[in-house]
């Protein structure tokens, strides 16, 4: 480095290097520039003042500055390592690679540069390149233990098991017998770890276990030994010890569920799907009855049973399991218990139960929530905070409640009232975020959401926070038909999931240092699978719909505007202009004020702290002006095929997304992706249909990609069976013959028919309305239930209306619905918020009261009477 | 202070001058102390039973005595007061009091059943017109009916009378409405004593009446 310079020159660029590695800017800065001086067109010198800059903030004169020093000497393996990190630290790291390559082009054997393309690989997946750059730098240096590791971890991810495992017996070979020193035991104990997971994976489970046995004393994970031993003996079907060692780890921890299961295996009783005979719940009754005598406070071997169990036997654990718990005030218990609503019978169980108990306990009103029995519910909620008005958890439940009930307005102020009683509390806050949210009230909602974040910088703040209000943000905004927002919202949770892949980069030197090699190759793993995460499911769901909604109805141009401002009465145009002057103003003054906020906070901090940039496009308005809505769409659309391909969600949106840009052949993929996930589901149907009638509305092929097109159909359409041998109606009929029963079949039919006869249209909005809603079988302890959904209910009301264009029918049925879901907003029910007598306006009337006595004082003193004459007074003095 | 900021309480808010009490009777309201879940008694047989079962469900189920504890008052939990309050007293308090009873630190407090918020004591601290004296004034003072009987009330002024030996406050006075006869004996078993009464102390209630209850430390709060 610093070949060229005379000597004196050549320490001040050693001095650069090292004020860059020790993070002396200034220092380094001076020294190049005394350098420069001298050698103006010193390359290495030029790519290291860039560098030096590019941490100082000054990216565009950073880039320039090594672009130049590279030009200058092309043949430095120091100029392209710089350009290297210059690129790495924009996260460009294909870029990084190739100038990487280049620098080792020159110094091959530069174990730096090598280590920090290793890193990179890593990062990338570039596996086979991450293995030869390993090879090579054990090969330059064996005597790191590092280099031994990594070569192993790269093999290992390159699908080569038992040459990583290879590679670690060779280390160890290396090794002295007295191997490891005090200090490094928990290290070597890992690695033994790692290798014997290895073997584990190869299929050599014998051999796996013999290594363990004989490397016991060497590993200092002692659970972790056991673990994996008894994981290796159930393996190999040696299940008598296995049992011995499961019990082993119950008496360490008898809350582990995992080892119940590892237990029942061993000894033959364990079923993946839950289902026993009379005799195997006889015999797994006897043996959780034992576990119980032996394990007296875990409650994972009492709550287990309630699974297993049925009828009296259930009645009478659950029973047990309860009251406990309920004493104890347990707020947690019904998430606990919910899974068993699942159970046929044992919800009717449970509510007897609860009933019997009802008077002693607080949370009764959960129960009724989870079967759709919103009024019993409520009531049971109003008498516990009657009984008791100061626990938070009974607000936060009747918030719930009302949430199922379909009154979001009411469940908000419920919310927001929880939230108050304990302002000290992230968990309510962060509830009653949500239910504001869903709501639709977002100001409001991010306004109360900052109450827990730290500075002042609010949105920014929680955006860091990767809490993931986006999403639930971005579906508000789309719901109230603000796609800007909604759209800056999604990409906003896309956005975490790029920064969270992004996080893994200090974990490659990392975890090879600290040898957490399994916990590291795991990490490894999840990242390959996180888009395939619920939450980035549901903001690449939302981003495509913005986008199919873009293109459906594109914003309207300036001229768009002018046509319907011309339409508009003079004096109208004129108010609409002054409020238009007055909304920019108002922008704009904002924007100012926000700006200086940040300015002033800068000059505190004196430029310590990166202050973030004003966002330029805080309502996503640039966000909507694409060209192309739908090929923004398919990006999103195709990270949701890879990672979510079980979901019908991703290929109805595939559907959607592909009839609009007339690719009919991946729309037949997306309808062949459906029918296999679930044939019978109402949305398959739809798209089949939709499918093949736009096909038949085609004009006939011309070109011979078309003609291709259309055989690729024809023998395509022979093949799916709802439709051999059927025209496009039968199948349908075919279709409502199946579910005849079910609303939101019928309503799929009804849609069809309509689009396939336009004629029909008044016969399918007849069979919707004449559905019945059944009452569901059961014997449940708090009267019937209906089958109705409420959801379904509001997608039927959107198709009569919107789709079958039938207003009068919408307004029955809207009007019918209000009477199942009398507290749903949407159907605007008798006791919804926005009926004078519900809920919520009482707390709006109540929360008024209160404020009006706050100001006004002691006009009007309540009647009252009798203090202290009450029995209960007596029991109070003792 | 003005009369028509203060609260309609049971807890009248009584100034440190005196020659202000008369002008504040007509005014300010009902009476001191609740012990009563609402203005119907018969409520409280009603409300009682089922706490009488969530009890023997204690008993037999964790076989273990409930803690109750006692908790400051804060601006995070403030609500918990304000929730007490109007389970308690058929009135709402203002800003005033709940300012007041922040004021007061240690003398105001919240009794925790387990851990759940049951009844609360709040104290205003007056500074004596001579020599600058503190003594304190109990605004109000309640538990929620389900709760009674377990010694929670006698906890909370126990709290508080002991905090006045500490720092050396030789006197505590409330308002209580002349019938509540309970609420006086209860009072007087911690060496309170009727030093005054004054009439049409309240405006909607019947009788009108209040008696002011003070204890002057000389004896240790008595405790049973």
């Amino acid at each position: 480095m610093g070949a060229s310079l005379p000597p004196k020159e050549a320490n001040l660029f050693k001095l650069i290097v090292k004020s860059y590695e020790t993070k002396q800017y200034k220092k380094g800065l001076k020294a190049a520039d005394a350098i420069l001086k001298k050698f103006p067109d010193h390359g290495e010198t030029l790519s290291m003042k860039g560098l030096t800059l590019n941490c100082m903030d000054r990216k565009s004169e950073a880039y320039e500055l090594v672009r130049q020093g590279l030009k200058n000497d092309l043949k430095s393996h120091v100029c392209w390592h710089v350009f290297g990190l210059l690129y790495r630290s924009d996260r460009e790291y294909r870029e990084a690679i190739k100038c990487y390559r280049n620098a080792l082009k020159i110094d091959p054997d530069n174990i730096e540069i090598l280590r920090d393309l290793s890193l990179l690989q890593a990062q990338m997946r570039d596996l086979s390149g991450f293995v030869e750059t390993r090879q090579q730098l054990l090969t330059l240096k064996p005597n790191h233990r590092m280099n031994w590791i990594g070569f192993s971890v790269a093999h290992h991810l390159n699908s080569n098991a038992s040459k990583a495992v290879e590679i670690l017996e060779a280390y160890e070979g290396t090794l002295e017998d007295d191997y490891p020193p005090e200090n490094e035991r928990c290290e070597h104990g890992e690695m033994l770890l790692y290798k014997i997971s290895l073997l584990e994976e190869c299929g050599l489970l014998e051999s796996a276990l013999e290594e363990l046995r004989k490397k016991e004393s060497k590993i200092v994970d002692k659970l972790e030994y056991k673990e994996q031993e008894v994981s290796l003996l159930v393996k190999l079907g040696r299940l008598e010890e296995g049992e011995v060692l499961y019990q082993a780890l119950l008496s360490m921890n008898p809350d582990n569920y995992r080892y119940y299961e590892g237990l029942q295996k061993c000894v033959g009783l364990y079923s993946v799907n839950g289902q026993y005979s009379p005799d195997e719940i006889d015999r797994l009754d006897s043996l959780y009855k034992s576990l119980g005598q032996q394990y007296k406070w875990s409650s994972a071997v009492k709550r287990i049973p309630l699974d297993f169990l049925q009828g009296d036997k259930f009645r009478a654990a659950a029973d047990n399991y309860i009251r406990p718990l309920l004493t104890k005030g347990v707020p947690s218990l019904f998430s606990d218990l919910s899974s068993l609503y699942n159970h046929p019978g044992k919800a009717d169980i449970l509510e007897q139960l609860i009933l019997e108990l009802e008077h002693s306990i607080r949370p009764a009103g959960q129960y009724p929530g989870r079967r759709g029995q919103y009024e019993v519910a409520l009531s049971k909620i109003d008498e516990a905070i009657e009984h008791t008005p100061t626990v938070i958890d009974l607000y936060s439940v009747k918030s719930r409640i009302l949430k199922h009930a379909g009154d979001f307005a009411a469940a908000a102020a419920f919310a927001d009232e929880a939230r108050c009683m304990d302002l000290a509390d992230r968990y309510v806050n962060s509830e009653c975020v949500k239910r504001m949210l869903q709501a639709d009230q977002v100001a409001l909602a991010e306004k109360t959401a900052v109450l827990f974040t730290k500075d002042g910088d609010q949105h920014n703040n929680l955006h860091d926070m990767q809490c993931m209000y986006e999403l639930a943000s971005g579906e508000s905004y789309f719901r109230q038909g603000d796609l800007g927002r909604a759209l800056k919202k999604f990409l906003a949770v896309e956005k975490h999931y790029a920064d969270i892949t992004e996080d893994q980069f200090d974990f490659h030197s990392y975890c090879l240092r600290k040898m957490t090699l399994r916990t590291y190759v795991e990490m490894l793993k999840f990242q390959d699978r996180l888009h395939s995460h619920v939450y980035f499911e549901k903001a690449a769901a939302g981003a495509i719909r913005c986008y199919i909604k873009l293109h459906d109805s594109p914003p309207k141009s300036t001229t768009e505007e002018d046509d319907e401002m011309s339409k508009l009465l003079p004096s109208q145009k004129k108010k609409m202009r002054q409020k238009q002057r007055k909304a920019e103003a108002r922008a704009k003054k904002e924007a100012e004020e926000k700006n200086e906020e940040l300015n002033a906070g800068g000059a505190s901090k004196s430029g310590k702290r990166h202050v973030k940039p004003v966002d330029p496009d805080p309502h996503g308005e640039k966000l909507l002006q694409v060209e192309d809505p739908l090929s923004e769409a398919t990006k999103y659309l195709k990270l949701l095929q890879k990672n979510s391909p079980d979901s019908l969600e991703t290929h109805l949106l595939a559907f959607e997304c592909y009839t609009r840009r007339n690719k009919i052949l991946l729309a037949l993929q997306a309808v062949k992706r459906l029918l296999k996930l679930d044939a019978e589901h109402p949305d398959s149907h739809r798209c089949l249909i939709k499918l093949f009638h736009k096909v038949g509305s085609m004009n006939a092929p011309v070109t011979d990609g078309e003609k291709l097109i259309w055989s690729v159909l024809e023998a395509e359409r022979s093949t799916i069976s709802q439709l051999h041998e059927k025209s496009l109606v039968e199948a349908n009929n075919a279709f409502l013959e199946n579910h005849k029963d079910s609303l939101m079949h019928k309503a799929a039919f009804a849609e069809i028919l309509s689009i396939l006869d336009l004629n029909r249209k008044s016969e399918a909005v007849k069979l919707v309305e004449e559905s019945t809603n059944n009452f569901v079988p059961s014997n449940g302890a708090l009267g019937p239930i209906r089958e109705w959904t409420l959801k379904d209910c509001i997608a039927v009301h959107k198709l009569l209306g919107t789709i079958l264009h039938d207003q009068d029918a919408a307004l029955r049925w809207k009007s019918r619905c209000a009477e199942y879901f009398p507290y749903s907003t949407y159907f605007e029910g008798s006791c919804s918020s926005v009926s004078p007598n519900s809920v919520y306006s009482q707390l709006s009337k109540n929360s008024e009261h209160e404020s009006s006595n706050h100001s006004t004082g002691s006009q009007n003193a309540g009647p009252i009477k009798s203090n202290g004459k009450l029995d209960a007074f007596k029991d109070l003095t003792i | 202070m003005s009369c028509s900021s203060q609260s309609r309480g049971l807890c009248a808010e009584i100034s440190w001058e005196f020659k202000n009490v008369s002008r504040l009777f007509s005014t300010a309201t009902p009476l001191h102390l609740c012990f009563s879940g609402g203005a119907v008694p018969s409520d409280s047989e009603a409300t009682l039973s089922p706490f009488s079962q969530i009890q023997t469900l204690f008993r037999m189920g964790a076989g273990r005595e409930v803690s109750i504890s006692l908790d400051g008052v804060r601006d995070k939990n403030l609500m918990q007061l304000k929730k007490l309050n109007i389970a308690l007293f058929p009135v709402r308090y203002n800003e005033k009091y709940y300012a007041d009873a922040l004021a007061s630190g240690e003398f105001t407090k919240l009794a925790y059943y387990s851990d759940i918020c049951v009844g609360a004591i709040a104290c205003r601290l007056e500074k004596k017109e001579n020599g600058g004296q503190i003594r304190v004034y109990i605004m109000t003072l309640g538990v929620l009916a389900p709760y009674r009987g377990l010694g929670i009330g006698t906890k909370l002024l126990n709290h508080v009378l002991d905090l006045c030996s500490k720092q050396n406050i030789s006197e505590v006075y409330l308002h209580v409405q002349t019938n509540n006869e309970d609420a006086i004996n209860f009072y007087k078993k911690f060496g309170f004593e009727i030093t005054e009464t004054i009439q049409n102390y309240y405006t909607n209630i019947s009788p009108p009446d209040c008696y002011v209850l003070t204890r002057h430390t000389v004896q240790s709060p008595t405790k049973k």
